[in-house]
Formats: C-alpha cells, sequence, structure tokens
C-alpha cells in the first residue's frame, strides 16, 4: 500500500512512506506533524497550503506525496535559520501583513517563491504573481508593501 | 498616553509568521478520531428511515442518527431552537445534516458515508422569500419554532408564522401626511443574492468527555461563552461542567457565531467514547453558513430642496432554512433600513422568512449592507431627479449629535458629517458627472454612501487581570483572536491604565473554565464592551497599587500616577516605588498577585412591538466615495481609487483600525462586484473556490485612503467603539453610485454589478432617454 520514497523537507533528508492517494499536504500534517500548512479550499486556488517544491510554490493539496521523490520540499517551519526569520518573515512582520493569519503561511511561502523568480518583480508583476493567494482579512496593501520593502532591502543589501 | 492610540506591534505576530500559530484542526490529541458528515441531496424532503448498520460493521466506525439523540435536546439554535443536530424528520436544504460517522482513519470514515441508507420523500420547495411569504407556500417549518429557553441574542423582534419566522418594525410621524407634503416621490426595490463570508480556516471543532462527564470542546468559535451555555441546556449539565477552549481562528466574519460542528461532534464523542475532530471541506462550509439574501422595497418623499420628509422601507431577508440569529440580523437591519438621517414621517418593516436554503447567519455589517444597498443608491437617484449634489443632499439631511432616531434614541458620537466630508475630499469628488477617458467606450465615475449600524444591546463583558509582582499582568477574557488584533488592543487597554509595556500584558486565549464569560466576539464589539470591562478590571489594580504607593510615599493617590511598572509622584518622578516594592511592602515579599475584574452590561433593547427604544450601545457611522471605471463594451467595472472613513470614537490602535477598514472595503468591493452564491433548484453550483470569487490581490484598488473620524463614545475604552463592520455598510452602493454616475445615471439596482448587468442597464437606460 505505501510506498518508501526520499525527499529533502526542510534541509533533512527524509525516507518517507507515502500512500499512492496522499497529498504532499496530507503527508506534512499528517505524517510529518508540519501544521503550519494549512489547508482552505482543496482544490488549489487559495494559496493557503502553498509550499516550495524545488524552490517553486505549489498547492500542495494537489501534488501527490509521491511527487516530492528526489526533491526538496520546503514548507513555512523551514524558513527560519537559526531561529532566526527570513527577511520575508520579518517584513511581513514589520508591515503587520496579517491578520487572522491563516493564509500568512500560504502567502509568505508564495513570496519565497516570487523572489526566487524575480530579482525586482513590478507591482504589476506581484500582483499577478500572489493574485492565487487568498486573504479574506483583505491585507493585501501590507503584504504589497511588505514584499516592495524586501526588494529595496536586497537592492541596498543583497544576500547571496 | 503611552499605550493606547499607538500602532503598537501586535501581540500575536511572531506565532503567525513563523507558521506556529495554532488553529482547531492542529490539534492533537491521544486516540483522536475524524468525522464526516452524511448530507442532503433534497432541499427538502421528509426522512423516512435511516439505517447506519452497514457503517458501523466497518472497524472502529461509530455512527450519528436521529436514534442516538433520545437523552439530549435534539434541537439547537440562539433564539430558536429549530435546527437539528442531525436530521429528524424533515431535511430542510441541500447539505443539511443526515447523519455522521467517526473512523481512525479519514478515509475509512468516507466510506462508511457510503454505507448509510437513507430514504427520502421529497417534499415541494421554496427558494423565492418573496414566494415563501404566500399563503400557499410550502412550509418549511410546520410547527412554530421552539423558542431558546433564554435567549442567546437580545430581542426587538416578534413571531409571526407560517415561513415568516419574526418581523420588526418601528415608525415615526404620519408617513401618509409626509407623502401628500412631498414634491416628489421615488418607489424604487433593490436586491442582494445570497453571499458566503470565505473565511480561509474552513469550520472546525474537536469535542471529548472527561470520565467525570465533562465535556471539552476546541472549536473555532467566535462565541465561546454562548455557545458552552447552549451545550449545557442541550446534555442537560451545568454550564461548569462544558468547557470551551478557542484557538487562533483563521477568520470568521460572523459565520462562526453560535454553534455549528460543536453539538454535532460533541455527540459523536459521546457515542464513540473517544476524541472526535470535525473539520469541514470547503463545500460544506457553502452549506453551513451564508450572508441573508434581500429584497429591499423603498419608498421616499422629498421636497423640491432635496429635504427627506417620508420613507417606508419593507424588507424581506432570505432566512434559509433555520433561524440562526436571523430575527436579529432582521431587527438590525430593519432599525437602520430609512439610513442616517432626519425623515419626519418614516415607516420600517423588516421581515425574516424561511425558504429551503442553507442557514442564512451573522455576516459582517449583521443586515445593513442590504438596506444601504437600497437608501443610498435611492439618495443618489433623488439627487440625479432634483439636480442636486449627492454629497450636499446627504450633508442636508444627516442626522446629527443629539437628534433623536427612528427609534426615539439621540444619537450620540455621530461624526458621521466628518466622514462624508472626508471621503469627498480624498477622492477629488467633483460631482456626478461621467468623465472621458482616453479609449472611447471607457468612462470614469465617482460615487459616495454613507451608513450607520447598530451593536447588540444590550450585552455583556466580564473581564478579569491579575497583576504579577514583576510589573506584567494577564487579562483573561473569553474574546477571541480572530484577526482583528483583538489580544492586541485589550493588551494596550491593560497597558495603558497600569502604566506598564504592551509587552508586559499576556491576553489568554478563551478557555471557559478560566476565562469569564462574553456575549460574542461579533458586533465589533470587543474594543467597546471587552475593552471597557478590561479598563475596568485593570482600573481596580490602578487604585490599589495609587493606594499602596501613597502609604509608602507619605503622598495623597490623586498626587500619584503610574508610568514604566512604578508608581510616582506627579512632578517629581524620583519619588517612586516600583510595583515589586508595592508588593514587598503590601505582602511582606516580592510576590503575589493583585486582582481585578469588572463585568460590563450595555443597557437598552426596543420594544419588540413598537420597535422604540435604546437600539444600540454605541453606532457605527462610515463613509465610502469611489471612482470607477466602466467599459461600456463589455460591461467591465473597475475600481481605480477608493476612501473609506469610519468613526472610530478612539482609534486604541491606528494601524490595526486601518487594517480592519482595508478588509471591510474589500470584502464590500467583492460583494458589490462579483459575489453570489447560485442556487440551482436549492443546490449551490458555485460552492467551492474555483467558482465563488472572492478578492485577489489583483482586485485591490490601485488607489485606497482609510480615513479615522474620532469622536469619543463616554462608555468606550478612552472613547473607543467598534469599526470593524463599519465600512462594509457604505462601499457597495458608493461603487454602484459610481457606475451610475459614469453611465449618465443608468443603473444596477440588484447586487452583483456583473458586466450583463451593467450592459443590460446602458441599454434599457438609452431606452428611456429615447
Amino acid at each position: 500500500m505505501r510506498k518508501t520514497i526520499r525527499a529533502t523537507i526542510n534541509g533533512q533528508a527524509r525516507d518517507l512512506a507515502v500512500k499512492p492517494n496522499q497529498t504532499l499536504l496530507d503527508l506534512l500534517r499528517d505524517d510529518l506533524r508540519l501544521r503550519g500548512t494549512v489547508e482552505g479550499c482543496s482544490v488549489g486556488v487559495c494559496g493557503s497550503c502553498t509550499v516550495l517544491l524545488d524552490g517553486e510554490p505549489v498547492s500542495s493539496c494537489l501534488v501527490l506525496a509521491s511527487n516530492a521523490e528526489h526533491r526538496q520540499v520546503t514548507t513555512i517551519e523551514g524558513l527560519a535559520q537559526k531561529g532566526e526569520l527570513s527577511r520575508v518573515q520579518k517584513a511581513f512582520l514589520e508591515h503587520q501583513a496579517f491578520q487572522c493569519g491563516y493564509c500568512t503561511r500560504g502567502m509568505i511561502m508564495a513570496v519565497e517563491g516570487l523572489l526566487r523568480e524575480y530579482a525586482a518583480p513590478t507591482e504589476d508583476e506581484i500582483r499577478d504573481y500572489l493574485s492565487g493567494n487568498i486573504c479574506r482579512c483583505g491585507t493585501y496593501a501590507e503584504v504589497l508593501a511588505a514584499v516592495q520593502s524586501v526588494i529595496r532591502s536586497t537592492r541596498e543589501s543583497p544576500v547571496s | 498616553m503611552m499605550a493606547v492610540g499607538v500602532s503598537v506591534p501586535r501581540v500575536d505576530g511572531p506565532a503567525k509568521v513563523s507558521g506556529t500559530a495554532q488553529y482547531t484542526a492542529d490539534i492533537e490529541l491521544p486516540g483522536l478520531l475524524y468525522a464526516r458528515v452524511l448530507r442532503s441531496p433534497y432541499p427538502h424532503a421528509r426522512v423516512l428511515r435511516v439505517d447506519s448498520s452497514r457503517a458501523e460493521h466497518l472497524p472502529g466506525v461509530v455512527a450519528l442518527t436521529r436514534d442516538d439523540l433520545h437523552d439530549v435536546h435534539p434541537y439547537y439554535g440562539s433564539l430558536y431552537r429549530d435546527q437539528p443536530i442531525v436530521a429528524v424528520d424533515k431535511v430542510r436544504h441541500v447539505g443539511d445534516v443526515v447523519a455522521a460517522v467517526a473512523a481512525e482513519e479519514r478515509d475509512v470514515a468516507e466510506e462508511a458515508l457510503d454505507l448509510i441508507e437513507v430514504d427520502y420523500e421529497p417534499l415541494p420547495a421554496v427558494f423565492d422569500p418573496l414566494e415563501a411569504m404566500r399563503p400557499d407556500a410550502p412550509l418549511v417549518h410546520e410547527s412554530p419554532p421552539d423558542p431558546a429557553s433564554h435567549f442567546h441574542a437580545p430581542g426587538g423582534f416578534r413571531y409571526q408564522g407560517g415561513n415568516v419566522l419574526t418581523v420588526f418594525h418601528v415608525a415615526q410621524g404620519d408617513v401618509a401626511a409626509g407623502f401628500r407634503d412631498a414634491d416628489e416621490v421615488f418607489d424604487d426595490t433593490y436586491t442582494c443574492p445570497v453571499i458566503q463570508h470565505g473565511h480561509i480556516e474552513p469550520h472546525a471543532a474537536i469535542a471529548y468527555w472527561e470520565a467525570s462527564g465533562k465535556l471539552v470542546i476546541y472549536t473555532a468559535s467566535q462565541n465561546p461563552s454562548v455557545v458552552r451555555d447552549q451545550l449545557a441546556e442541550m446534555f442537560h449539565l451545568p454550564a461548569a461542567l462544558v468547557r470551551l477552549v478557542v484557538p487562533f481562528v483563521g477568520g470568521g466574519y460572523g459565520a462562526k457565531v453560535h454553534p455549528r460542528l460543536e453539538p454535532l461532534v460533541a455527540c459523536l464523542a459521546r457515542k464513540a467514547a473517544r476524541p472526535v475532530q470535525l473539520v469541514l471541506t470547503r463545500e460544506e462550509v457553502f452549506y453551513t453558513a451564508v450572508r441573508h439574501a434581500a429584497v429591499v422595497k423603498i419608498r421616499t418623499g422629498v421636497k423640491r430642496d432635496g429635504t427627506l420628509v417620508a420613507r417606508t422601507v419593507e424588507t424581506v431577508y432570505d432566512k434559509g432554512a433555520y433561524a440562526s440569529t436571523g430575527p436579529f440580523t432582521t431587527k438590525n437591519g430593519g432599525t437602520v433600513s430609512g439610513g442616517p438621517y432626519r425623515i419626519p414621517h418614516q415607516d420600517l418593516t423588516a421581515y425574516c422568512v424561511y425558504t429551503n436554503k442553507p442557514p442564512a447567519c451573522p455576516f459582517r455589517g449583521f443586515g445593513v449592507p442590504q438596506v444601504s444597498w437600497a437608501y443610498e443608491q435611492q439618495m443618489d437617484v433623488i439627487a440625479r431627479r432634483l439636480g442636486l449634489d449627492p454629497v450636499e443632499l446627504r450633508l442636508k439631511n444627516l442626522l446629527r449629535e443629539g437628534d433623536a432616531f427612528v427609534t426615539d434614541e439621540p444619537v450620540s458620537s455621530f461624526g458621521l458629517d466628518r466622514c462624508v466630508e472626508q471621503v469627498a475630499a480624498a477622492i477629488g469628488w467633483d460631482g456626478p458627472r461621467a468623465i472621458p477617458t482616453a479609449v472611447p467606450a471607457v468612462v470614469r465615475g465617482k460615487g459616495v454612501a454613507c451608513a450607520m449600524k447598530t451593536t447588540m444591546t444590550p450585552s455583556n463583558s466580564a473581564a478579569s487581570v491579575q497583576l504579577h509582582a514583576d510589573g506584567s499582568a494577564v487579562l483573561l477574557t473569553s474574546s477571541v483572536e480572530i484577526g482583528q488584533g483583538a489580544r492586541t488592543s485589550l493588551a494596550q487597554v491593560v497597558a495603558e491604565v497600569l502604566g506598564i509595556p504592551v509587552e508586559w500584558v499576556v491576553v489568554s486565549a478563551p478557555d471557559t473554565d478560566v476565562t469569564p464569560y462574553d456575549q460574542s466576539t461579533n458586533s465589533s464589539r470587543t474594543a467597546f464592551s471587552m475593552g471597557h470591562a478590561a479598563q475596568q478590571a485593570a482600573g481596580q489594580i490602578r487604585a490599589r497599587l495609587l493606594e499602596l504607593a501613597a502609604r509608602s510615599l507619605e503622598a495623597r493617590p490623586d498626587d500619584l500616577d503610574l508610568a514604566d511598572g512604578a508608581a510616582y509622584v506627579r512632578g517629581a518622578p524620583e519619588q517612586r516605588r516600583t510595583i515589586r516594592q508595592l508588593f514587598q511592602e503590601h505582602f511582606g515579599l516580592p510576590v503575589g498577585n493583585l486582582f481585578g475584574s469588572y463585568d460590563f452590561q450595555t443597557s437598552g433593547g426596543v420594544d419588540p412591538v413598537t420597535g422604540k427604544g435604546k437600539s444600540s450601545a454605541f453606532f457605527f457611522l462610515a463613509a465610502c466615495a469611489a471612482e470607477v471605471e466602466v467599459d461600456t463594451e463589455t460591461g467591465k467595472v473597475r475600481v481605480v481609487n477608493i476612501a473609506t472613513a469610519v468613526d472610530a470614537g478612539k482609534a486604541l490602535n491606528p494601524r490595526q483600525c486601518d487594517l480592519q477598514n482595508e478588509g471591510s472595503m474589500l470584502m464590500g468591493l467583492g460583494s458589490a462586484l462579483f459575489e453570489e452564491l447560485v442556487f440551482d433548484n436549492g443546490q449551490p453550483v458555485n460552492g467551492t473556490f474555483l467558482d465563488y470569487m472572492l478578492p485577489s490581490m489583483e482586485d485591490y484598488p490601485r488607489q485606497f485612503r482609510s480615513l479615522l473620524v474620532e469622536t469619543p463614545h463616554p462608555d468606550g475604552p478612552f472613547g473607543a467603539k467598534g469599526m470593524g463592520e463599519s465600512a462594509i455598510t457604505a462601499v457597495a452602493p458608493a461603487i454602484a453610485n459610481a457606475v451610475a454616475n459614469a453611465l449618465g445615471g443608468a443603473r444596477v439596482a440588484d447586487m452583483p454589478i456583473r458586466p450583463d448587468r451593467v450592459l443590460d442597464a446602458i441599454r434599457r437606460h438609452q431606452e428611456s432617454q429615447a
């Protein structure tokens, strides 16, 4: 029934027994107890379950767990390094780019993906890229400001 | 002030951006079972047979049917107990709960659902609330609903009978005489569809029973105290033997007020004798709570100079299948359906009507966005016909501080005129004209609207504060952190009173074993009511500290103040005692606690027959101005610039108020332009996020301004009142008015302003001008 795959979860190589119909979201939440990734719509449109697969944002509710084989999965729990929040997380804090917080993890992961893909996205590009992450609390202006602040600070002091 | 009125960072920020904030579905308990619900495929049917025996043959499966309800009260509801835990005799909407199962694995639970056998006898159904009011309409409930043993929300409405659950009515003056006196009379009808809250966290709850017979529930609820009381009633338990714990809640906007999943999981957990978790799928959320659709018929008489003289409004709210708080929503919307205007002759009626659709529940704005959609559009119709400026027309007729409202109560903390003036200025209001653009088919227009809303009155909130010897403090409160920033703003209130840094205050999550009663985290009442209770509770400790310091410093308490965790003599700050020193002197050791607790009850309520009385502990006031772009070839509307102004009394945390304003604006924008739950024979046809559109970042207007007016309220903490629901009441009509102004008066009276409706309005307008 279960098949063992090897995947890198938040930087750690893991051997994982996955069910054929198991989604990556269920693998993360149920088997790995990584509850920071949450389900919103189960059809891949709200973005709250966004994680990075080899650096690219995906809706983990639509990805089969077995598709993570030999790939790198990064979740919200994997962003902080040695207890220090990522620059995106810090910017979300600073700009208060959250309210209820439920979509926030997926939104942060999508922004991480955006900034891997684009060095300096324009406002139009940011809006387009993040339009698949729904915040019903309506905190979009703050998210936009947080992203733009990361872009500015990266331009001023680039990180490797 | 040091802590209040300052945009301090949110206390829940680190948990939320790190991904460690815990929501209900994240909680793990040993032996947890997963529940699934069997739902009705029929909008209305008699349930002839429910047999779960085959399902229960699956290993570890527990099933709940109507046969398991013999020793509990099978129906629940905050006003009327008309909603069964699982179907008893009938199902009343597609998606109604028929039975439920729990199993160790989710897929086993899913499999078990398929094995439950149900025989239905389909019955004629009614979906349109106006049809449901006819005497020959099928009855959604055959017998009068059972009033809750004590109403868990204030009344002010009358039971009617048939499908008309309740009616609210209030009047003043002599309407017939008023209309005779008018130079012009306007008759219009406006409608609003069913929309859904769209909280991204689905409803979720976990229940288990302790060996002592105590029921424990973790739930994404907006009002744990009230749900606790209703569960106690249901299971014939003392309230103290029901414990509700509320982790972080991922949005609610009203959908998580009052029992939703709790009765069902409690019954399943009791039968299974194990903890049971139920998390709804998105499709199920659309069956569980929606916003009332409404039809608003409005007739207004005016003088040629724009003075409003008479108005009758008849609002019909589509209740769906179960009462929930619909009668109260109806009262709330009905009370303000004449608008925030001085109108000497008014007659306002609102009906709450059952249909075979999912139950309508509290929704941000609580019945007001439906009526403001009507009266604020009609204000612009009036202005256009009389050749008056819409902003001037509103300012001319607005209620002002101290004026009598239709309920006969004087209005106070009423800065609505400033809200209107500020939004108009913010978008550069220059009249109701069509503004050409570089593209011939695209026109722009600007529109304004304003509205008022009442809050749940009377209501009760209690708070308890513990001060530790090191000067840090805990606020025990049942207010729910649902995204609005309750924990932060309440911490600010306590910090301000005790003169300690905000970071020294911890605000508890609700846990009814330890946190005192709170009516509800709804009606934007937390800042006002819980804020008041917290201020008074902390105030008791403040008084004790000043008394102790006065003795120690040989000064009068009146000459002392608190700051930075110490008491000091005003004007001589070197004469001071830290809180620790005061504890040392008081207790003999630097240990212990000082306690304060306060129970805040707002008074008032309106008479169920006359509608007169004190409708609200405070008034929500909002104005919105919008500039839109309309493509006259495609009918597409885009909001290019929008401003909302609300009277916050006193903004405890201005940034947080801006965020609430922003969220309210965007929700209003979604409802104005595209949100609509569409039904086919009672079946929602777009009940997923693939099909039901929520505003995304691409819909967010390029320009938005949140404006905060502050007219302090005497009962609010530091003058604060609720504001999270204010803006949504004014946004949709402002957008509608902007569209009409862009189109030279062509108007879409039915929400949402879909492209096909825009094109239709243009065509009809051209025909009428020809």
